[in-house]
């Protein structure tokens, strides 16, 4: 009796620590420690000689390939972003603003569907459509648009666009709901206070959708950038993107030294790039309203 | 200051008809009450008037100038709502100096005004404070400051003080009857409150649950002379007792079952009002002296046997049952500590009234 009053209140008191342990643990060994282990990796000669080197790291920084081809990831994975952004916020805010709560879900419902199919079926679709015998070609020569196949396919402009269709509802899905939880009357007191459609957008609705704009960025920019599936399959070998190489050194060339390095280096970059639109979000913003206090309070 | 008048409004809301065919003008720099049941449209006019809805068919005027399509933003009128809508990511600065903003008018010129309206609704030591650490009592005023810094024409308030205490309630409604006189602004108030509507009205208009205006008056005039059985019971509490009207010469009576004929005054006598016809006669509970012994120099009597009581503090509250097993209220102020006679539960008491005290409606 008194060993299970004994073990229920040390489950009582504890709970919420307990509850924590399986997520801290599974972050532990599945993430943190094989980060470790790639950081490790990094600074080794190579699988049979063993010891402490800067040479993996000195060779990624001296040459330019590496640059050029983390240089390309940024600009694409930002352009696809910056693109999903622009196409995704007018979905967003109307299905959030605008449609009545009946097609609101089924709209939802199809925006979801995507999701249902695997994510390489998916990519290897667009093979069909876009290849030199693929469904567009095939229906423009048979209208007789074209005479030649158009070349659509294995070049970057075919990367950028699946990776648009493919990242899509990933920054919808966050802007969505951040939009669905402004309160009608902000908008009309707005209104009310004299402001346009246009000055209520500006000055109400962007500022309060932030925090899922900075979600749905972080969503599509932080995978776009590792991507290797697409370039891959959509964009032929000679598209190499830092996801291309990483797994190129990992699978196929087995320099999981140089792999592992370049992984950190690129990572790095990730980080920088993160922080600095963090900045971009909030500093401005602050510094502006900080300028007026200071005026306002002399 | 401008008057705002409707003329045939008629709106639908969702394929329902909420109102019909209303016409309804408000003085220029009056404090105006709507006052009626939830759903009776009150709501519904301050939206068209604020633009925030249009109008089915009719036209509103503001002053001579006729706002029916005009858009919402270019009105010069400005809202209170109900939950206050501050926005979130600003100050409580940047929510009054909202509307001069947008405008564009120059810094200095936006931060005197909202200074000075801040200083008017005793906010000047929260002038940067974020909204979400403030108290109810400080939302509303940072609401009504932004609303009013702007000097519209017409300050609409939709249910303000729904969501505060009672202590908090009376002294709001208080400082915004100081704000209106000192802003000279038209001010709509609307509510389903009778406490606030009598309080802070210069004039009232009470809505019923079909979205028409029943009648229009001074607080004064409502409470008083009410011309519906519906008016006289949703402001305040009040009897109603059905009867046949007896006209003779200049003689009123009225004639209930099983209680007999009681004199009443006709000089309120309107149309419609004829010998024989079934009318309700409305008495206030105030108006109405109980006592266990029979009194004198009172027009009306009638017994009846003390059902409940209810102690209210500044006054007590008896349902007396009639012979006709009607109950009626009688609010007995408590004058003295030590009252000369107790009444309690089923004790037979005689009920007294002036013919003058009630009110005869014909529904």
């Amino acid at each position: 009796m008194k060993i299970k009053e004994i073990v229920t209140d040390f489950f009582a008191e504890n709970a919420p620590f307990i509850f924590v342990v399986p997520a801290v643990l599974w972050q532990l060994f599945f993430l943190y420690v094989p980060l470790c282990l790639v950081v490790y990796m990094s600074f080794q000669y190579g699988a049979e000689i063993t010891g402490f080197t800067f040479d993996h790291y000195k060779l990624i920084l001296s040459s330019s390939p590496y640059f050029y081809i983390i240089g390309r990831s940024v600009v694409i994975a930002a352009c696809v972003t910056c693109l999903c952004l622009m196409c995704a916020y007018p979905v967003a805010y109307y299905l959030a603003l605008k449609v009545g709560r009946r097609w609101k879900n089924v709209l939802l419902f199809l925006l979801t569907l995507p999701f249902w199919t695997n994510f390489l079926i998916q990519i290897y679709s667009w093979v069909f459509v876009l290849d030199q015998n693929g469904l567009i070609n095939m229906m423009l020569l048979k209208l007789g648009i074209i005479q030649e196949p158009l070349h659509m396919i294995n070049n970057t402009g075919a990367i950028f666009f699946v990776m648009l269709y493919y990242y899509l509802p990933f920054m919808i899905m966050p802007l969505y709901s951040i939009l669905e939880k402004i309160q009608h009357d902000l908008l009309e007191a707005s209104m009310d206070l004299g402001a346009t459609h246009w000055q209520t957008f500006r000055r109400i609705t962007l500022p309060l959708s932030m925090s899922g704009i900075k979600t749905g960025v972080f969503l599509v920019f932080v995978p776009a950038f590792g991507e290797f599936v697409i370039p891959s399959i959509i964009g032929g070998a000679h598209h190499l993107f830092v996801g291309s190489l990483i797994s190129h050194y990992f699978l196929v060339a087995r320099d999981s030294q140089l792999g592992a390095a370049f992984t950190i280096v690129s990572g790095f970059v990730l980080l920088v790039c993160a922080l600095l639109f963090n900045w971009l979000c909030t500093v401005p913003l602050q510094k502006v309203q900080k300028a007026e206090q200071k005026e306002l309070a002399s | 200051m401008r008057s705002i008048r409707f003329d045939n409004i008629t709106k639908y809301y969702h394929g329902e008809l909420v109102i019909d065919k209303l016409s309804l003008e408000i003085p220029a720099g009056t404090f105006f009450a709507l006052l009626g049941p939830s759903g009776s449209g009150k709501t519904t006019l301050l939206r068209l008037i604020a633009g925030l809805e249009e109008a089915d068919s009719g036209s509103i005027f503001l002053g001579d100038e006729d706002i029916t399509h005009m858009p919402i933003y270019k009105r010069p009128v400005n809202t209170v709502f109900q939950n206050y809508a501050l926005f979130p990511h600003m100050n409580v600065f940047d929510n009054v100096a909202y509307s001069l903003t947008i405008r564009n008018v120059p810094e200095d010129v936006i931060k005197e005004k909202v200074i000075k309206i801040l200083h008017t609704v005793g906010l000047e030591k929260h002038i940067y404070k974020s909204i979400q650490n403030l108290s109810g009592g400080q939302k509303q005023r940072v609401a009504l400051a932004r609303a009013v810094v702007n000097e519209p024409a017409v300050l609409l308030l939709d249910e303000p003080l729904a969501a505060l205490d009672l202590k908090l309630r009376e002294k709001m409604l208080i400082e915004l009857i100081d704000l209106q006189s000192i802003l000279k602004t038209t001010f709509v108030y609307v509510t389903h409150d009778q406490f606030e509507a009598l309080t802070v009205a210069d004039y009232m208009a009470i809505m019923n649950d079909d979205g028409e205006i029943e009648q229009i008056g001074t607080p004064k005039e409502i409470y008083e002379f009410p011309v519906s059985t519906f008016v006289a019971a949703f402001v305040g509490t009040t009897n109603l007792l059905k009867g046949t009207l007896h006209i003779s010469g200049d003689q009123c009576h009225i004639e209930f079952e099983r209680l007999g004929t009681f004199e009443v005054a006709c000089s309120l006598e309107k149309e419609g009002m004829r010998d024989g016809s079934m009318v309700f006669m409305s008495i206030r509970p105030e108006k109405i002296d109980i006592s266990k012994t029979p009194l004198t120099g009172f027009s009306n009597m009638l017994e009846g046997i003390v059902q409940s009581i209810v102690y209210h503090g500044r006054s007590t509250q008896y349902n007396v049952r009639l012979k006709n097993d009607e109950v009626v209220q009688v609010f007995e102020q408590n004058e003295e500590h030590f009252p000369q006679e107790t009444i309690d539960y089923d004790d037979s008491v005689f009920l007294y009234w002036q013919k003058e005290n009630v009110v005869l409606l014909e529904k």
